[in-house]
């Protein structure tokens, strides 16, 4: 049995079934990446796979570790070692990223307030700041700042690495995390994931366009199209999208990638 | 021993008050027998305040002298001034102040150490005309701060006032003046405190600002009564030429509590800034009433008033804007925002605007009122927040941005410390 396993998922939102019937299965070390056109059911995937409300589970499993972690809390889920990296990361006024991030690694240290000697301190706080904002060209000022707020939408994107970087999960789910960028961006962002990618990091990389592929190469290509996996292979399955789009599953005539990426 | 006109004389002669303040207190008290408890149903201003279970009979008409207040460590400050009930206030303030003209005394040594200056404004703003309880305040205060800063004196540090209630079932209604002359720069804090959460009160915890032309003057007020307290208060704040006010008030006392704020933009080129906190737990209930009234030219105001409320808390807002028929280009903004915190938790808002010159630049307004923002609980928690504290960081960050305007770190840790027990 792989270490993450999506068994037979079907989903609703808001009463639409939008999946219907996905199984996957990631081992760490693995990266996969799952392609579709619009609306096919990705950021479905992603978000009920790190149980956002919104989204209704109305059969199938996802073992990871032991446990079908369709029953537990977004909260839970990040505690077991899944990250999901937003396609629209929210803006959350009022909390600055510091005290985000802080939060959320103290959180995972398991300090609930009380035994002070479990919190981060502000010099190794500072020191995997450092290290992991220089890769993603970041500048510090973003700390101080409110989560999102004001950032640019690749600022944004950086914003969900950095998380990524100092959270350290066994499971990353990255949705869409090049839209949006340009070439320069890919690379900062592309650079820090595959610094993290090793035997204990297990990525699905959600994406509308081959490019980013070039720089985080997937071990496998899935292709999504309605709330369905119609195809999956190795990487060279994405140069195949690339050259052909969704034309054999889609009926109006598809949209090259490259149309794509200029809406 | 009820409200009556010997309680009025008895407690001006504990205070050692001048005749002319006992005759305005008594003219005050007389203004009281002859109104009544406003009508909820009929008067406007009084639409949607709950008055059930007031008795003004019971209480005493003040706190007998019982002790002074506690001591405190306030650092970094200009100045202090502590009272208990009625008990003599125990002011400290920088003698370097005091050099330089500046005057921050008890109310009644003030009416009898500088009467002019006292008889000129005291009670022009907040009048006891304006409804019963204005009138019981301005007849029974029960003490408070006058403060006078000088033309051109700037004061870096806080002047800060803390009156504490003393005790059950009296009224204690402390209030204060303060006068900032022509380009003066100071920042005036009241803290409004009672030593037992629990104990029943009614109380006010008024003040009347006055900014002269060019003046810059940051008021904060605390309200942090027990949970038993009736509060009607008034701020009034008298604007004139080109001077500047930074107004913040903070609500976390109370069964009822009623705060009027007014900002009268007189003079031309005055600006506003009025923000607003208030946090509700269990039953309480807040009533904010609040003017933006541009009568000069070229004035602006921006108010903001943000709440979050939990348990069965009710919060009412309401908000006038006016702009006057000499207010030509204007420019005012007004915002209340509320965050439910349970399901029975409720606020209401309500904008009214009053525009009699329309040659203005902007006049905005918007209110919201919900849950914390599901996306934003599914964030944090999607990075392993739990949901309390996930839940309290949203809380906290909603508040922020009325939070860091208080400029005096001890109030700002007081009412830190008073929400995070509170929100939890
Ligand atoms: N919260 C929601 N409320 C209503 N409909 C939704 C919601 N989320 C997704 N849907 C619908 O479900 C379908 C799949 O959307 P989803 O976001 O999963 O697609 P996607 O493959 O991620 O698309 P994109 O490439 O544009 O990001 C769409 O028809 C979309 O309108
Ligand atoms: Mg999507």
């Amino acid at each position: 049995m792989a270490d993450f396993e999506i068994k037979d998922l079907r989903v609703s939102v808001e009463g639409r079934e939008i999946l219907k019937g996905v199984s996957l299965s990631v081992n760490k070390g693995e990266v996969h990446a799952v392609m579709g056109p619009n609306g096919s059911g990705k950021s479905t995937l992603s978000h009920t796979l790190m149980g956002h409300p919104n989204y209704k589970v109305i059969s199938g499993q996802v073992l990871f570790k032991g446990k079908n972690i369709l029953a537990l809390q977004p909260e839970e889920r990040a505690k077991l070692g899944m990250f999901l990296a937003l396609q629209y990361p929210v803006v959350v006024p009022g909390i600055t990223m510091s005290n985000f991030l802080r939060t959320a690694i103290n959180a995972k240290r398991g300090y609930d307030g009380k035994d002070k000697s479990k919190a981060i301190n502000v010099k190794e706080f500072r020191a995997l700041l450092r290290d992991e904002m220089s890769v993603l060209r970041m500048d510090d000022s973003f700390l101080s700042r409110y989560v999102n707020e004001g950032f640019s939408g690749g600022e944004k994107k950086r914003a969900e690495i950095l998380q990524m970087a100092v959270l350290k999960p066994e499971i990353a789910i990255l949705d869409e995390t090049d839209s949006g960028l340009d070439i320069d961006s890919i690379k900062f962002v592309s650079d820090a994931v595959n610094r993290m990618r090793g035997p204990e990091l297990g990525v699905l990389i959600i994406t509308h366009y081959t490019r980013v592929l070039k720089f985080i190469k997937p071990d496998y290509v899935h292709v999504l199209v309605n709330g369905e996996f119609v195809r999956s292979g190795g990487p060279e399955l994405a140069d195949w999208l690339e050259a052909k789009g969704y034309s054999e599953w889609v009926k109006e005539p598809a949209k090259a990638p490259a149309a794509l990426e200029a809406k | 021993m009820a409200f009556s006109r010997s309680a009025v004389e008895e407690l001006s002669a504990l205070h050692g008050e001048p005749d002319w303040l006992r005759a305005r207190r008594l003219t005050s008290f007389g203004i009281y027998e002859g109104l009544a408890v406003p009508d909820t149903k009929r008067q406007e201003d009084w639409r949607q305040v709950d008055l059930k279970g007031l008795d003004l009979e019971a209480y005493a008409p003040f706190q007998q002298p019982n002790g002074r207040a506690p001591l405190g460590t306030l650092e970094n400050v200009g100045a202090t001034l502590r009272q208990r009930g009625t008990s003599p206030a125990v002011v400290s303030i920088a003698p370097e102040l005091t050099q330089r003209g500046v005057i921050f005394m008890p109310l009644a040594e003030a009416a009898r150490a500088h009467p002019e200056l006292v008889q000129r404004y005291l009670f022009t703003g907040v009048k006891p005309e304006q409804d019963k309880f204005a009138a019981l305040h301005g007849a029974l205060f029960s003490g408070g701060t006058f403060l006078y800063v000088p033309d051109g004196v700037t004061i870096d540090e806080p002047l800060v006032s803390q009156f504490w209630s003393a005790g059950s079932g009296a009224a204690v209604l402390p209030h204060s003046l303060v006068i900032g002359g022509k380009g003066s720069r100071f920042q005036y804090v009241d803290e409004f405190l009672s030593g037992d959460r629990q104990e029943a009160a009614l109380a006010s915890g008024s003040a009347e600002v006055f900014l002269e032309e060019g003046a810059n003057v940051g008021y904060v007020a605390l309200q942090h009564w027990s949970i038993k307290t009736w509060q009607f208060a008034n701020q009034r704040f008298q604007l004139g030429r080109d001077s500047h006010l930074n107004a913040v008030t903070i609500a976390l006392g109370g069964q009822m509590a009623r705060l009027r704020v007014e900002a009268i933009l007189q003079g031309p080129g005055s600006s506003a800034d009025l923000k607003g906190l208030f946090f509700g737990t269990g039953d309480q209930a807040f009533d904010f009433r609040t003017l933006q009234d541009h009568v000069g030219p070229h004035t602006t105001s921006d108010l903001l008033f943000k709440g979050a409320l939990r348990d069965r808390a009710k919060s009412v807002y309401v908000g006038v804007v006016r702009v006057e028929p000499e207010a030509r280009g204007s420019s005012s903004n007004q915002a209340n925002r509320n965050l439910l915190l349970s399901e029975k938790a409720k606020a209401t808002s309500e904008p009214i605007l009053e525009i009699l010159n329309n040659d203005i630049l902007r006049c905005s307004h918007g209110a919201t009122v919900g849950p914390v923002d599901p996306e934003h609980l599914f964030y944090l928690e999607s990075r392993g927040i739990p949901h309390p504290v996930a839940e309290r960081m949203l809380v906290q960050g909603f508040l922020g941005e009325v939070l860091d305007r208080i400029t005096v770190p001890q109030v700002r840790e007081a009412v830190d410390q008073e929400l995070a027990a509170r929100i939890d």
